[in-house]
């Protein structure tokens, strides 16, 4: 399990995260809801070690990420895809793909090539697995990105406002195949906006604001009038997002 | 009497001198470009104490003449040292710092122009510094270091004629051996200015179609 205890983090004088207490078991999928600069991604990128923590812990099955011994093995436990993708330009689809699976698990070239082709045919990107990234379209990027991450065979996805930048068909290409991963039983933590999508995948839903953890609920609660629903810092969210 | 006409013996001296010319570049060329980019990957590590050092002497070498520079190593070093310096070793030795540090400043700037987010995702997978730097930087850094790194080569090759006046017997001091027999100095030095000119175009051509090998994902597709 992710478990993240008292979280703090700072840049300069603004707090960002202000003692965040979660908990993601495995099987779960975990939505963090929130207006933009409420903590979301910079929650995300403490938990794969990209931010280093103020106070507090993050825990991958027991590794600790502040620890650079376990670093290693959490960042081996989860993977994680962008909001922009950052995928390595010079490499086709299937080397961007296969690149961590052959350096780090020091799988062979041919089996994580196999491997791969099988990913990008499941995302319907079979006939595109030796195009650059720039002659794929931003929906197809974030599929190789997502690939990436899978062909890790991560424990834990991590998702980090995965769909901000592509438009609403792109955006649905992606989505499909996170339904189809939670339907599979992955566990992932979402980072996102796309609101009604969060609430057919996830078991909970969380809601940061300003930093600090607001509710932690499973999904029917947070919607349900009397539950998350009841709080006006929430309710006032929801309804603009909707509105948009 | 004086004997002012050419003879083909004259092209002998002259595919010396060249060849004396191209084997200091070919070889200055390459001890730079390992020290500079050892710097540029020293830096890259942020290497305490070495690194503040390596940003001081490249400042040092690019901001001062290469001709002074030179000056110091073939007739100061061995004054302070009391040891002997031959011209092709202070040619050697001149041209390789300085090529050095022009090189680190190229691959420094190639190291940093590639996007932190792909460092990041690397780092994310589990990479290692050293896996991010041979996998993920190298490749893209030199596609971009490519076309400042072949102006630079065309120009330390000019920068090459400089040694003549230590005594190294390349090209520009074979010119100015057959001008001072021929006293023909138009002829002469066109000649020396072609040959030049065309190893000069040599290194560009070389540097063009690398460059264009290692840009191929970049490659515009249609439009």
């Amino acid at each position: 399990m992710i478990r993240a205890r008292g979280v703090r983090k700072s840049f300069g004088s603004a707090i960002v995260l202000d003692g965040i207490d979660l908990d993601v078991e495995s099987g779960e999928v975990v939505s963090i809801l929130g207006s933009s600069g409420s903590g979301k991604s910079t929650l995300i990128r403490c938990m794969n070690g990209l931010e280093k923590l103020d106070a507090g812990s993050i825990t991958i099955d027991d590794f600790d990420v502040s620890r650079p011994k376990d670093l290693a093995e959490a960042r081996k436990r989860s993977a994680t895809v962008f909001q922009l993708f950052n995928l390595y330009p010079h490499m086709t689809a299937v080397q961007n793909i296969t690149l961590a699976p052959i350096q780090v698990l020091k799988r062979s070239r041919a089996e994580a090539e196999a491997a791969a082709r099988t990913l990008l045919d499941s995302v319907g990107l079979g006939a595109r697995a030796d195009a650059y990234p720039a002659q794929l379209s931003g929906g197809q990027r974030q599929r190789v990105g997502i690939c990436r991450a899978l062909a890790m065979n991560p424990r834990y996805l991590l998702l980090d406002e995965i769909t901000s930048a592509l438009d609403p068909e792109m955006t649905a290409e992606v989505l499909n195949i996170l339904a189809q991963l939670a339907k599979n039983g992955t566990t992932m933590v979402f980072v996102t906006h796309e609101i009604e999508f969060a609430r057919t995948i996830s078991s909970r839903i969380v809601f940061l604001d300003k930093g600090q953890l607001v509710v932690d609920l499973p999904t029917e609660e947070f919607f349900a009038a009397d539950g998350g629903m009841a709080r006006p810092r929430i309710s006032q969210f929801l309804s603009k997002m909707r509105k948009d | 009497m004086r004997y002012t006409s050419f003879t083909p013996y004259d092209f002998v001296l002259l595919a010396q001198g060249l060849g004396v010319s191209l084997a200091l570049f070919l070889a200055t060329s390459l001890i730079g470009l390992v020290i500079g980019t050892i710097w540029a990957v020293i830096r890259f590590y942020r290497v305490p104490v070495l690194t503040p050092f390596i940003a001081f002497l490249a400042e040092l070498l690019k901001n001062s003449p290469v001709l002074v520079q030179l000056f110091l190593v073939f007739f100061g070093l061995p004054a302070l040292l009391k040891i002997n310096v031959t011209p092709v070793e202070a040619a050697v030795i001149t041209l390789s710092g300085n090529t050095a540090a022009f090189i680190y400043v190229i691959a420094v700037s190639a190291i940093e122009s590639i996007g932190r987010d792909q460092i990041e995702s690397a780092r994310v997978f589990g990479l290692s510094r050293w896996q991010v730097l041979h996998h993920i930087i190298a490749p893209q850094a030199m596609a971009f270091a490519v076309g400042p790194l072949t102006g630079l080569l065309v120009n330390q090759l000019q920068v090459t004629s400089l040694i003549s006046v230590i005594g190294v017997v390349d090209l520009t001091k074979i010119g100015n051996i057959l001008n001072l027999r021929t006293l023909k100095p138009f002829i002469v030095w066109t000649i020396v200015g072609g040959l030049y000119y065309v190893t000069a175009k040599l290194v560009a051509l070389g540097g063009a179609m690398l460059e264009k090998r290692l840009r191929a994902h970049t490659a515009w597709k249609g439009l």
